[in-house]
Protein backbone atom coordinates (compact mmCIF):
# COMPACT_ATOMS: atom_id res chain seq x y z
CA UNK A 1 0.00 0.00 0.00
CA UNK A 2 1.06 3.62 -0.60
CA UNK A 3 2.20 5.99 2.13
CA UNK A 4 0.37 8.48 3.47
CA UNK A 5 0.52 12.12 1.36
CA UNK A 6 -0.70 15.29 2.18
CA UNK A 7 -4.19 16.17 0.39
CA UNK A 8 -4.95 18.48 -2.46
CA UNK A 9 -7.47 21.45 -1.71
CA UNK A 10 -10.55 22.22 -4.21
CA UNK A 11 -10.84 25.54 -4.85
CA UNK A 12 -12.95 26.06 -7.23
CA UNK A 13 -15.58 23.54 -9.67
CA UNK A 14 -17.73 24.05 -12.48
CA UNK A 15 -19.84 22.07 -14.48
CA UNK A 16 -22.17 21.64 -17.28
CA UNK A 17 -24.81 18.80 -17.48
CA UNK A 18 -28.40 17.88 -19.20
CA UNK A 19 -29.86 18.80 -15.62
CA UNK A 20 -28.31 22.40 -16.56
CA UNK A 21 -25.50 25.07 -17.75
CA UNK A 22 -23.82 25.07 -14.03
CA UNK A 23 -22.93 22.88 -10.73
CA UNK A 24 -25.30 23.70 -8.76
CA UNK A 25 -28.28 22.16 -10.97
CA UNK A 26 -26.12 19.51 -11.57
CA UNK A 27 -26.49 19.51 -7.62
CA UNK A 28 -30.30 19.94 -7.23
CA UNK A 29 -30.76 17.09 -9.78
CA UNK A 30 -28.62 15.02 -8.21
CA UNK A 31 -30.22 15.61 -4.74
CA UNK A 32 -33.39 14.96 -5.65
CA UNK A 33 -33.01 12.21 -7.55
CA UNK A 34 -34.28 13.70 -10.82
CA UNK A 35 -33.48 12.11 -14.09
CA UNK A 36 -32.89 14.18 -17.01
CA UNK A 37 -33.06 11.37 -19.85
CA UNK A 38 -35.32 12.15 -22.49
CA UNK A 39 -35.40 10.93 -26.93
CA UNK A 40 -32.65 12.63 -28.47
CA UNK A 41 -32.92 15.55 -30.99
CA UNK A 42 -29.22 16.82 -31.02
CA UNK A 43 -28.89 14.50 -34.00
CA UNK A 44 -31.17 11.34 -35.70
CA UNK A 45 -31.29 8.29 -34.00
CA UNK A 46 -34.13 6.76 -36.36
CA UNK A 47 -33.28 2.71 -36.75
CA UNK A 48 -31.31 2.62 -33.29
CA UNK A 49 -32.46 0.38 -30.77
CA UNK A 50 -32.76 2.84 -27.98
CA UNK A 51 -33.35 6.67 -28.47
CA UNK A 52 -32.57 8.27 -25.35
CA UNK A 53 -30.33 10.25 -23.78
CA UNK A 54 -29.32 13.34 -21.38
CA UNK A 55 -28.36 15.77 -23.48
CA UNK A 56 -28.50 19.43 -22.60
CA UNK A 57 -30.34 21.49 -25.49
CA UNK A 58 -29.69 22.57 -29.01
CA UNK A 59 -25.54 21.45 -30.13
CA UNK A 60 -23.13 22.66 -27.62
CA UNK A 61 -19.25 23.00 -28.94
CA UNK A 62 -17.00 20.66 -26.98
CA UNK A 63 -14.49 23.13 -27.12
CA UNK A 64 -16.35 26.22 -26.13
CA UNK A 65 -18.15 24.06 -23.33
CA UNK A 66 -14.79 23.15 -21.55
CA UNK A 67 -13.28 27.02 -22.37
CA UNK A 68 -16.57 28.07 -20.24
CA UNK A 69 -16.11 25.61 -17.22
CA UNK A 70 -11.90 26.14 -16.97
CA UNK A 71 -13.23 30.24 -16.54
CA UNK A 72 -15.63 29.75 -14.03
CA UNK A 73 -14.00 26.92 -11.90
CA UNK A 74 -10.57 29.81 -11.95
CA UNK A 75 -13.31 32.67 -11.13
CA UNK A 76 -14.65 30.21 -8.47
CA UNK A 77 -11.29 29.61 -7.02
CA UNK A 78 -10.22 33.50 -7.05
CA UNK A 79 -7.51 32.69 -10.04
CA UNK A 80 -6.97 35.85 -11.98
CA UNK A 81 -5.11 35.78 -15.38
CA UNK A 82 -1.56 36.39 -13.97
CA UNK A 83 -2.12 33.60 -11.35
CA UNK A 84 -3.34 31.43 -14.14
CA UNK A 85 -0.45 32.08 -16.51
CA UNK A 86 1.71 28.48 -15.21
CA UNK A 87 -1.03 26.20 -13.76
CA UNK A 88 -1.28 22.75 -15.76
CA UNK A 89 -4.28 21.37 -17.45
CA UNK A 90 -5.37 17.24 -17.66
CA UNK A 91 -7.70 17.60 -19.64
CA UNK A 92 -10.06 14.28 -20.08
CA UNK A 93 -11.72 13.77 -23.68
CA UNK A 94 -12.37 10.81 -26.19
CA UNK A 95 -10.29 12.75 -29.30
CA UNK A 96 -9.97 15.86 -31.08
CA UNK A 97 -14.21 16.17 -31.62
CA UNK A 98 -13.20 17.04 -35.18
CA UNK A 99 -10.47 14.14 -36.12
CA UNK A 100 -12.69 11.53 -37.38
CA UNK A 101 -14.27 13.46 -40.44
CA UNK A 102 -11.53 15.60 -41.29
CA UNK A 103 -9.21 15.32 -44.48
CA UNK A 104 -5.77 16.01 -42.88
CA UNK A 105 -6.15 13.97 -39.65
CA UNK A 106 -2.65 14.00 -38.46
CA UNK A 107 -2.68 17.58 -36.20
CA UNK A 108 -6.08 16.72 -34.99
CA UNK A 109 -5.03 14.95 -31.44
CA UNK A 110 -6.43 15.11 -28.24
CA UNK A 111 -2.83 16.47 -27.37
CA UNK A 112 -3.62 19.37 -29.55
CA UNK A 113 -7.15 19.98 -28.59
CA UNK A 114 -5.72 20.40 -25.04
CA UNK A 115 -3.27 22.91 -25.92
CA UNK A 116 -5.62 24.48 -27.96
CA UNK A 117 -8.26 24.74 -24.73
CA UNK A 118 -5.15 25.63 -22.42
CA UNK A 119 -3.68 28.34 -24.83
CA UNK A 120 -7.56 30.02 -24.82
CA UNK A 121 -7.83 29.72 -20.93
CA UNK A 122 -4.42 31.08 -20.33
CA UNK A 123 -2.39 28.62 -18.99
CA UNK A 124 0.70 28.34 -20.05
CA UNK A 125 1.99 25.09 -18.31
CA UNK A 126 2.02 21.81 -19.32
CA UNK A 127 -0.87 20.14 -20.79
CA UNK A 128 -2.12 16.51 -21.01
CA UNK A 129 -4.71 14.88 -22.80
CA UNK A 130 -6.33 11.58 -20.95
CA UNK A 131 -8.33 9.54 -23.41
CA UNK A 132 -8.80 6.00 -20.93
CA UNK A 133 -12.73 6.03 -21.45
CA UNK A 134 -15.09 6.15 -18.31
CA UNK A 135 -11.47 6.29 -15.66
CA UNK A 136 -9.99 9.81 -17.95
CA UNK A 137 -11.16 12.16 -15.37
CA UNK A 138 -10.95 10.53 -12.50
CA UNK A 139 -7.25 9.28 -13.53
CA UNK A 140 -6.19 13.00 -14.23
CA UNK A 141 -7.50 13.95 -10.38
CA UNK A 142 -5.42 11.02 -9.00
CA UNK A 143 -2.74 12.36 -11.19
CA UNK A 144 -3.21 16.14 -10.29
CA UNK A 145 -3.19 15.27 -6.97
CA UNK A 146 0.18 13.11 -6.72
CA UNK A 147 1.79 16.28 -8.60
CA UNK A 148 0.90 18.26 -5.55
CA UNK A 149 1.62 15.50 -3.12
CA UNK A 150 4.95 14.86 -4.54
CA UNK A 151 6.03 18.78 -5.19
CA UNK A 152 5.22 18.72 -8.95
CA UNK A 153 3.23 21.75 -9.26
CA UNK A 154 1.35 24.06 -6.61
CA UNK A 155 -1.62 24.07 -8.11
CA UNK A 156 -3.66 21.84 -10.98
CA UNK A 157 -6.78 22.55 -13.72
CA UNK A 158 -8.88 18.81 -14.45
CA UNK A 159 -11.28 19.23 -16.71
CA UNK A 160 -13.33 16.82 -18.70
CA UNK A 161 -15.72 16.95 -21.37
CA UNK A 162 -18.11 14.85 -22.89
CA UNK A 163 -21.24 16.07 -25.45
CA UNK A 164 -23.46 13.39 -26.59
CA UNK A 165 -22.58 12.33 -30.27
CA UNK A 166 -24.07 10.20 -32.96
CA UNK A 167 -20.81 7.94 -33.16
CA UNK A 168 -20.56 6.60 -29.44
CA UNK A 169 -24.52 6.41 -29.45
CA UNK A 170 -24.29 4.32 -32.47
CA UNK A 171 -21.48 1.91 -30.89
CA UNK A 172 -23.34 2.01 -27.41
CA UNK A 173 -26.43 1.04 -29.01
CA UNK A 174 -24.80 -1.84 -31.34
CA UNK A 175 -23.20 -3.09 -28.40
CA UNK A 176 -26.60 -3.58 -26.73
CA UNK A 177 -25.26 -1.13 -23.74
CA UNK A 178 -27.95 1.09 -23.62
CA UNK A 179 -30.66 0.97 -21.47
CA UNK A 180 -34.19 -0.06 -23.43
CA UNK A 181 -36.52 1.06 -20.60
CA UNK A 182 -35.30 4.78 -21.02
CA UNK A 183 -33.64 4.84 -16.90
CA UNK A 184 -30.83 4.25 -15.74
CA UNK A 185 -31.09 1.78 -12.46
CA UNK A 186 -27.75 1.32 -10.91
CA UNK A 187 -27.90 -1.76 -8.32
CA UNK A 188 -31.30 -2.45 -8.46
CA UNK A 189 -33.21 -5.52 -9.43
CA UNK A 190 -34.26 -5.27 -13.47
CA UNK A 191 -31.13 -2.90 -14.29
CA UNK A 192 -31.32 -3.04 -17.93
CA UNK A 193 -27.85 -0.87 -19.30
CA UNK A 194 -26.23 2.78 -19.53
CA UNK A 195 -27.86 6.17 -21.13
CA UNK A 196 -25.39 8.46 -22.57
CA UNK A 197 -25.20 11.87 -20.76
CA UNK A 198 -23.47 15.34 -21.18
CA UNK A 199 -20.56 15.69 -18.77
CA UNK A 200 -18.66 19.06 -19.18
CA UNK A 201 -16.38 20.01 -15.51
CA UNK A 202 -13.79 21.99 -14.59
CA UNK A 203 -11.82 21.45 -11.07
CA UNK A 204 -8.78 23.73 -9.77
CA UNK A 205 -6.92 21.56 -7.30
CA UNK A 206 -4.05 23.59 -5.03
CA UNK A 207 -1.77 22.00 -2.51
CA UNK A 208 -3.01 23.19 0.95
CA UNK A 209 -0.27 25.66 1.45
CA UNK A 210 -1.24 26.92 -1.29
CA UNK A 211 -4.39 27.64 -1.29
CA UNK A 212 -3.74 29.15 2.50
CA UNK A 213 -0.76 31.50 0.97
CA UNK A 214 -3.56 33.49 -1.28
CA UNK A 215 -6.54 32.34 1.16
CA UNK A 216 -8.41 30.43 -1.07
CA UNK A 217 -11.66 29.06 -0.65
CA UNK A 218 -11.48 25.57 0.05
CA UNK A 219 -14.66 23.68 -0.56
CA UNK A 220 -13.17 20.15 0.22
CA UNK A 221 -10.12 18.51 -0.12
CA UNK A 222 -9.21 15.14 -2.49
CA UNK A 223 -7.74 13.30 0.43
CA UNK A 224 -6.95 10.04 -0.97
CA UNK A 225 -6.71 8.51 -4.68
CA UNK A 226 -5.79 5.15 -5.83
CA UNK A 227 -5.90 3.20 -9.63
CA UNK A 228 -5.55 -0.20 -10.48
CA UNK A 229 -6.43 -2.72 -13.03
CA UNK A 230 -8.01 -6.04 -13.81
CA UNK A 231 -5.72 -7.65 -15.18
CA UNK A 232 -8.89 -9.80 -16.72
CA UNK A 233 -10.53 -9.25 -19.51
CA UNK A 234 -11.10 -6.23 -22.98
CA UNK A 235 -14.74 -5.54 -20.95
CA UNK A 236 -15.59 -7.46 -18.60
CA UNK A 237 -14.98 -6.74 -14.84
CA UNK A 238 -13.41 -9.11 -12.81
CA UNK A 239 -16.13 -11.15 -10.49
CA UNK A 240 -13.60 -11.85 -7.53
CA UNK A 241 -13.51 -7.86 -7.28
CA UNK A 242 -9.99 -7.96 -5.78
CA UNK A 243 -8.99 -4.79 -7.87
CA UNK A 244 -11.24 -2.50 -7.57
CA UNK A 245 -11.07 -2.87 -3.71
CA UNK A 246 -7.07 -2.62 -4.78
CA UNK A 247 -7.51 0.84 -5.63
CA UNK A 248 -10.00 1.92 -2.74
CA UNK A 249 -7.60 0.61 0.07
CA UNK A 250 -5.04 2.55 -1.65
CA UNK A 251 -7.20 5.52 -1.65
CA UNK A 252 -8.08 4.85 2.28
CA UNK A 253 -4.00 4.24 2.61
CA UNK A 254 -3.36 8.27 1.02
CA UNK A 255 -5.63 9.97 3.29
CA UNK A 256 -4.59 7.30 6.43
CA UNK A 257 -8.22 6.40 7.08
CA UNK A 258 -9.88 3.16 7.61
CA UNK A 259 -12.95 2.06 6.21
CA UNK A 260 -15.44 3.17 8.89
CA UNK A 261 -14.38 6.81 8.39
CA UNK A 262 -16.18 6.58 4.42
CA UNK A 263 -19.70 7.84 4.67
CA UNK A 264 -20.62 8.02 1.49
CA UNK A 265 -19.94 6.29 -1.58
CA UNK A 266 -20.65 7.86 -5.22
CA UNK A 267 -20.56 4.69 -7.05
CA UNK A 268 -19.37 3.57 -10.71
CA UNK A 269 -22.64 2.01 -10.80
CA UNK A 270 -22.98 1.73 -14.52
CA UNK A 271 -26.81 0.45 -13.98
CA UNK A 272 -25.79 -2.92 -16.06
CA UNK A 273 -26.14 -6.18 -14.08
CA UNK A 274 -22.20 -7.50 -14.32
CA UNK A 275 -20.52 -4.31 -13.82
CA UNK A 276 -22.50 -3.10 -10.82
CA UNK A 277 -22.48 -6.44 -9.24
CA UNK A 278 -18.60 -6.23 -9.66
CA UNK A 279 -18.40 -2.89 -7.93
CA UNK A 280 -20.68 -4.42 -4.64
CA UNK A 281 -18.79 -6.74 -4.36
CA UNK A 282 -15.24 -4.75 -4.51
CA UNK A 283 -17.46 -2.69 -2.04
CA UNK A 284 -17.70 -5.67 0.26
CA UNK A 285 -13.94 -6.16 -0.16
CA UNK A 286 -12.21 -3.35 0.44
CA UNK A 287 -14.50 -1.93 3.09
CA UNK A 288 -16.02 -5.22 5.21
CA UNK A 289 -18.89 -4.71 7.04
CA UNK A 290 -19.18 -0.99 6.19
CA UNK A 291 -20.32 -2.05 2.47
CA UNK A 292 -23.69 -2.86 3.86
CA UNK A 293 -24.49 0.03 6.20
CA UNK A 294 -22.79 3.17 4.17
CA UNK A 295 -25.16 5.02 1.59
CA UNK A 296 -23.85 4.50 -1.63
CA UNK A 297 -25.86 6.10 -5.09
CA UNK A 298 -24.68 6.14 -8.38
CA UNK A 299 -25.91 9.91 -10.29
CA UNK A 300 -25.42 8.33 -13.48
CA UNK A 301 -29.00 7.55 -12.85
CA UNK A 302 -29.57 11.15 -13.26
CA UNK A 303 -26.88 12.90 -15.48
CA UNK A 304 -26.00 9.64 -17.35
CA UNK A 305 -22.66 8.44 -18.79
CA UNK A 306 -20.57 10.78 -19.70
CA UNK A 307 -17.30 8.78 -20.45
CA UNK A 308 -14.18 9.91 -20.31
CA UNK A 309 -15.55 13.27 -18.09
CA UNK A 310 -17.60 11.08 -15.56
CA UNK A 311 -14.96 11.04 -13.05
CA UNK A 312 -15.04 14.88 -12.65
CA UNK A 313 -18.83 15.12 -13.23
CA UNK A 314 -19.22 12.92 -10.15
CA UNK A 315 -16.25 14.54 -8.32
CA UNK A 316 -18.15 18.15 -8.18
CA UNK A 317 -21.31 16.18 -7.31
CA UNK A 318 -19.36 14.65 -4.57
CA UNK A 319 -17.59 17.51 -3.45
CA UNK A 320 -20.69 19.65 -3.51
CA UNK A 321 -22.97 17.55 -1.62
CA UNK A 322 -20.69 17.10 1.26
CA UNK A 323 -21.08 21.18 1.41
CA UNK A 324 -24.66 20.99 0.84
CA UNK A 325 -25.21 18.53 4.04
CA UNK A 326 -27.53 15.89 1.41
CA UNK A 327 -27.15 12.42 -0.21
CA UNK A 328 -27.24 11.95 -4.13
CA UNK A 329 -30.35 9.99 -4.63
CA UNK A 330 -30.04 6.60 -6.98
CA UNK A 331 -32.89 7.41 -8.93
CA UNK A 332 -34.43 4.53 -10.90
CA UNK A 333 -33.98 1.82 -8.09
CA UNK A 334 -36.90 -0.77 -7.92
CA UNK A 335 -36.13 -3.38 -5.94
CA UNK A 336 -33.01 -4.78 -4.38
CA UNK A 337 -30.63 -7.24 -6.09
CA UNK A 338 -29.05 -9.58 -3.85
CA UNK A 339 -26.00 -9.43 -5.78
CA UNK A 340 -25.68 -5.83 -4.57
CA UNK A 341 -26.47 -5.72 -1.08
CA UNK A 342 -25.88 -2.13 -0.29
CA UNK A 343 -27.35 0.53 1.96
CA UNK A 344 -28.59 2.17 -1.60
CA UNK A 345 -29.39 6.14 -1.33
CA UNK A 346 -33.49 6.06 -3.01
CA UNK A 347 -34.89 8.69 -1.28
CA UNK A 348 -33.52 12.40 -0.37
CA UNK A 349 -31.42 12.34 2.13
CA UNK A 350 -29.75 14.61 5.02
CA UNK A 351 -26.51 13.82 6.28
CA UNK A 352 -22.75 15.28 6.64
CA UNK A 353 -20.30 12.90 6.04
CA UNK A 354 -16.29 13.75 6.54
CA UNK A 355 -15.27 11.47 4.09
CA UNK A 356 -16.90 9.60 0.64
CA UNK A 357 -15.64 7.74 -1.79
CA UNK A 358 -16.20 8.45 -5.66
CA UNK A 359 -15.59 5.40 -7.51
CA UNK A 360 -15.01 4.84 -11.39
CA UNK A 361 -14.04 2.12 -13.78
CA UNK A 362 -13.81 1.65 -17.42
CA UNK A 363 -12.92 -1.08 -20.55
CA UNK A 364 -9.76 -2.63 -19.99
CA UNK A 365 -10.07 -3.68 -16.53
CA UNK A 366 -9.51 0.35 -15.25
CA UNK A 367 -10.54 0.60 -11.58
CA UNK A 368 -10.12 4.19 -9.32
CA UNK A 369 -11.01 5.57 -6.50
CA UNK A 370 -11.06 9.18 -5.09
CA UNK A 371 -11.73 9.99 -1.47
CA UNK A 372 -13.30 13.44 -0.57
CA UNK A 373 -12.96 14.89 2.85
CA UNK A 374 -15.43 17.71 3.63
CA UNK A 375 -13.96 21.21 4.11
CA UNK B 1 17.51 -5.09 -22.88
CA UNK B 2 16.20 -7.87 -25.34
CA UNK B 3 17.50 -7.42 -28.69
CA UNK B 4 15.17 -7.61 -30.79
CA UNK B 5 15.35 -3.65 -32.19
CA UNK B 6 14.82 -2.34 -34.59
CA UNK B 7 14.48 -1.09 -37.90
CA UNK B 8 12.47 2.22 -36.80
CA UNK B 9 15.15 3.16 -33.96
CA UNK B 10 13.58 6.97 -34.18
CA UNK B 11 10.15 5.89 -32.03
CA UNK B 12 11.93 3.39 -29.93
CA UNK B 13 14.69 5.89 -29.41
CA UNK B 14 12.93 8.76 -28.24
CA UNK B 15 10.60 6.60 -25.68
CA UNK B 16 14.03 5.40 -23.96
CA UNK B 17 15.46 9.00 -24.07
CA UNK B 18 12.12 10.02 -22.19
CA UNK B 19 12.45 7.45 -19.68
CA UNK B 20 16.80 8.22 -19.26
CA UNK B 21 15.35 11.47 -18.99
CA UNK B 22 12.64 10.61 -16.66
CA UNK B 23 15.63 8.81 -14.36
CA UNK B 24 14.08 5.24 -14.95
CA UNK B 25 15.50 2.30 -15.70
CA UNK B 26 14.86 0.44 -18.84
CA UNK B 27 14.08 -3.30 -18.59
CA UNK B 28 13.08 -4.35 -21.70
CA UNK B 29 12.93 -2.47 -25.63
CA UNK B 30 10.90 -3.42 -28.46
CA UNK B 31 9.97 -1.67 -31.83
CA UNK B 32 7.35 -2.80 -34.38
CA UNK B 33 7.86 -3.03 -37.23
CA UNK B 34 11.61 -5.00 -36.31
CA UNK B 35 12.26 -5.39 -39.93
CA UNK B 36 10.39 -5.67 -43.39
CA UNK B 37 9.25 -8.99 -43.33
CA UNK B 38 7.27 -8.23 -39.67
CA UNK B 39 3.97 -8.65 -40.64
CA UNK B 40 0.89 -8.13 -38.11
CA UNK B 41 -0.82 -10.95 -36.86
CA UNK B 42 -4.77 -10.71 -36.51
CA UNK B 43 -6.41 -10.48 -33.09
CA UNK B 44 -9.18 -12.40 -32.17
CA UNK B 45 -12.27 -9.76 -31.37
CA UNK B 46 -10.81 -6.86 -32.52
CA UNK B 47 -11.77 -5.83 -36.67
CA UNK B 48 -10.93 -3.65 -39.44
CA UNK B 49 -8.04 -1.54 -37.61
CA UNK B 50 -4.42 -2.33 -37.02
CA UNK B 51 -4.26 -0.40 -34.22
CA UNK B 52 -5.14 -3.28 -31.32
CA UNK B 53 -3.35 -5.76 -33.07
CA UNK B 54 -0.37 -2.89 -33.45
CA UNK B 55 -0.19 -2.50 -29.64
CA UNK B 56 -0.61 -6.16 -28.42
CA UNK B 57 2.52 -7.38 -30.67
CA UNK B 58 5.04 -4.72 -29.49
CA UNK B 59 3.80 -5.60 -25.88
CA UNK B 60 4.20 -9.55 -26.71
CA UNK B 61 7.76 -8.73 -27.78
CA UNK B 62 9.35 -6.12 -25.14
CA UNK B 63 7.38 -8.94 -22.31
CA UNK B 64 8.32 -12.47 -23.89
CA UNK B 65 11.51 -12.20 -22.24
CA UNK B 66 10.96 -10.20 -19.07
CA UNK B 67 8.47 -11.61 -16.55
CA UNK B 68 6.80 -7.78 -15.40
CA UNK B 69 6.82 -7.13 -11.63
CA UNK B 70 3.58 -6.91 -9.68
CA UNK B 71 1.53 -4.45 -10.01
CA UNK B 72 2.58 -3.11 -13.53
CA UNK B 73 0.82 -0.23 -14.63
CA UNK B 74 0.07 -0.18 -18.91
CA UNK B 75 0.48 3.31 -20.16
CA UNK B 76 -0.72 3.68 -23.60
CA UNK B 77 0.29 6.68 -25.94
CA UNK B 78 -1.26 7.35 -28.88
CA UNK B 79 -1.19 10.49 -30.63
CA UNK B 80 -4.45 9.98 -32.67
CA UNK B 81 -5.70 6.63 -30.95
CA UNK B 82 -7.36 4.21 -32.73
CA UNK B 83 -7.84 6.22 -36.00
CA UNK B 84 -9.16 4.02 -38.55
CA UNK B 85 -11.83 3.04 -36.30
CA UNK B 86 -12.70 6.44 -35.50
CA UNK B 87 -13.05 7.02 -39.26
CA UNK B 88 -14.56 3.49 -40.48
CA UNK B 89 -17.31 4.60 -37.55
CA UNK B 90 -17.68 8.19 -38.63
CA UNK B 91 -18.23 6.93 -41.85
CA UNK B 92 -20.74 4.22 -40.86
CA UNK B 93 -22.93 6.79 -38.76
CA UNK B 94 -22.77 9.48 -41.95
CA UNK B 95 -23.85 7.05 -44.87
CA UNK B 96 -26.44 4.90 -42.42
CA UNK B 97 -24.65 1.76 -42.37
CA UNK B 98 -24.70 -0.89 -40.02
CA UNK B 99 -22.60 -0.30 -37.25
CA UNK B 100 -20.96 -3.90 -36.04
CA UNK B 101 -20.74 -4.65 -32.28
CA UNK B 102 -17.23 -5.51 -31.92
CA UNK B 103 -16.85 -1.72 -32.45
CA UNK B 104 -18.42 -1.06 -28.85
CA UNK B 105 -15.41 -1.89 -27.05
CA UNK B 106 -12.74 -1.23 -29.63
CA UNK B 107 -13.67 2.93 -30.02
CA UNK B 108 -11.57 3.54 -26.78
CA UNK B 109 -8.16 2.60 -26.58
CA UNK B 110 -8.38 0.92 -23.21
CA UNK B 111 -9.94 -2.30 -24.86
CA UNK B 112 -6.78 -3.52 -26.05
CA UNK B 113 -5.09 -2.25 -23.14
CA UNK B 114 -7.23 -4.35 -21.42
CA UNK B 115 -6.21 -7.06 -23.29
CA UNK B 116 -2.48 -6.59 -22.69
CA UNK B 117 -2.70 -6.38 -19.39
CA UNK B 118 -5.06 -9.74 -19.35
CA UNK B 119 -2.49 -11.42 -21.38
CA UNK B 120 0.79 -10.48 -19.15
CA UNK B 121 -0.90 -10.13 -15.82
CA UNK B 122 -0.52 -6.35 -15.22
CA UNK B 123 -2.61 -5.70 -12.57
CA UNK B 124 -1.70 -1.92 -12.35
CA UNK B 125 -2.85 0.98 -13.31
CA UNK B 126 -4.38 1.52 -17.12
CA UNK B 127 -3.68 4.88 -18.37
CA UNK B 128 -4.04 5.68 -22.00
CA UNK B 129 -2.86 9.28 -23.22
CA UNK B 130 -3.19 11.21 -26.26
CA UNK B 131 1.14 11.60 -26.35
CA UNK B 132 4.40 10.44 -28.29
CA UNK B 133 7.08 9.54 -26.07
CA UNK B 134 7.01 12.54 -23.58
CA UNK B 135 3.98 11.22 -22.24
CA UNK B 136 5.97 9.12 -20.81
CA UNK B 137 6.50 11.22 -17.77
CA UNK B 138 3.16 10.05 -16.93
CA UNK B 139 4.30 6.35 -15.93
CA UNK B 140 7.13 8.04 -14.12
CA UNK B 141 4.59 10.31 -12.11
CA UNK B 142 2.35 6.59 -10.89
CA UNK B 143 5.73 4.58 -10.11
CA UNK B 144 6.91 7.49 -7.60
CA UNK B 145 3.80 7.51 -6.64
CA UNK B 146 3.69 4.07 -5.93
CA UNK B 147 0.31 2.39 -7.51
CA UNK B 148 2.88 0.42 -9.46
CA UNK B 149 6.53 -1.11 -9.54
CA UNK B 150 6.63 -1.03 -13.01
CA UNK B 151 5.55 -0.17 -15.72
CA UNK B 152 5.22 -0.96 -19.73
CA UNK B 153 4.68 2.19 -21.59
CA UNK B 154 3.69 1.55 -25.69
CA UNK B 155 3.87 4.55 -27.99
CA UNK B 156 1.21 3.41 -30.79
CA UNK B 157 1.35 5.68 -33.66
CA UNK B 158 -0.88 4.72 -36.16
CA UNK B 159 -1.21 5.78 -40.00
CA UNK B 160 -4.22 7.64 -40.77
CA UNK B 161 -6.35 5.81 -43.75
CA UNK B 162 -4.85 7.22 -46.36
CA UNK B 163 -1.89 8.86 -45.49
CA UNK B 164 1.47 7.90 -46.73
CA UNK B 165 2.52 7.27 -43.48
CA UNK B 166 3.19 3.36 -42.05
CA UNK B 167 1.97 1.85 -38.81
CA UNK B 168 4.90 1.55 -36.14
CA UNK B 169 5.12 1.28 -32.20
CA UNK B 170 7.54 1.22 -29.66
CA UNK B 171 7.19 -0.20 -25.99
CA UNK B 172 9.95 -0.82 -22.60
CA UNK B 173 9.51 -1.95 -19.31
CA UNK B 174 10.61 0.48 -16.88
CA UNK B 175 11.17 0.65 -13.34
CA UNK B 176 12.30 2.97 -10.71
CA UNK B 177 16.22 2.89 -10.02
CA UNK B 178 16.09 -0.25 -7.90
CA UNK B 179 16.09 -3.59 -10.24
CA UNK B 180 12.59 -5.56 -9.35
CA UNK B 181 12.32 -7.89 -12.74
CA UNK B 182 14.08 -10.82 -13.30
CA UNK B 183 14.79 -12.66 -16.64
CA UNK B 184 12.66 -15.66 -17.27
CA UNK B 185 13.46 -15.97 -20.59
CA UNK B 186 9.83 -17.51 -21.05
CA UNK B 187 6.68 -15.83 -21.02
CA UNK B 188 4.83 -14.28 -18.03
CA UNK B 189 1.56 -15.86 -16.92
Amino acid sequence: MPDARPPAAVTGVAAVSALGPDAETLLAGALAGTPAFAPVRRFDVAGRRVQVAATAPGHPDLAGELAGVVDRACAAAGLDADARRDIPLLLAVHAHPAMARAGDRAPLTAAAFAHALAVRCGLAGITRAYTSACVAASTAVADAAAMLALGHADRVIVAGGYLVDPDQFAVFDAGRALARDGQVRPFSAGRGGILLGDGVAAVVLETPAAAARRAAPVLAHVAGWGRAGDAFHVCQPRPDAAVPARAIAAALARAGVDAGAVGYVNAHGSGTAASDAAEAAALRAALGDVAATVPVSSTKSVHGQALEASGLLELVVTVLALRAGALPVNAGYRDRDPDCPLNVVTEPRAARPDYALSLNSAFGGANTALLVRAA
Amino acid sequence: MNATLTRDAGLLGGLIAAAHEAGLTVRSAAAWPAGPDDALPSLPGFVDSTFSPLVAAVAARCLSHREPADPTALVLLSPLGDVATAVHLAHAVDHGERVGPLLFFQSVPNAVAGHVAARWGLRGPVVCLSADASGLAAAALLLADGDADAALVIVADQAPPGSAATDRAAAVLVTAVTPVTAVTGGKAS
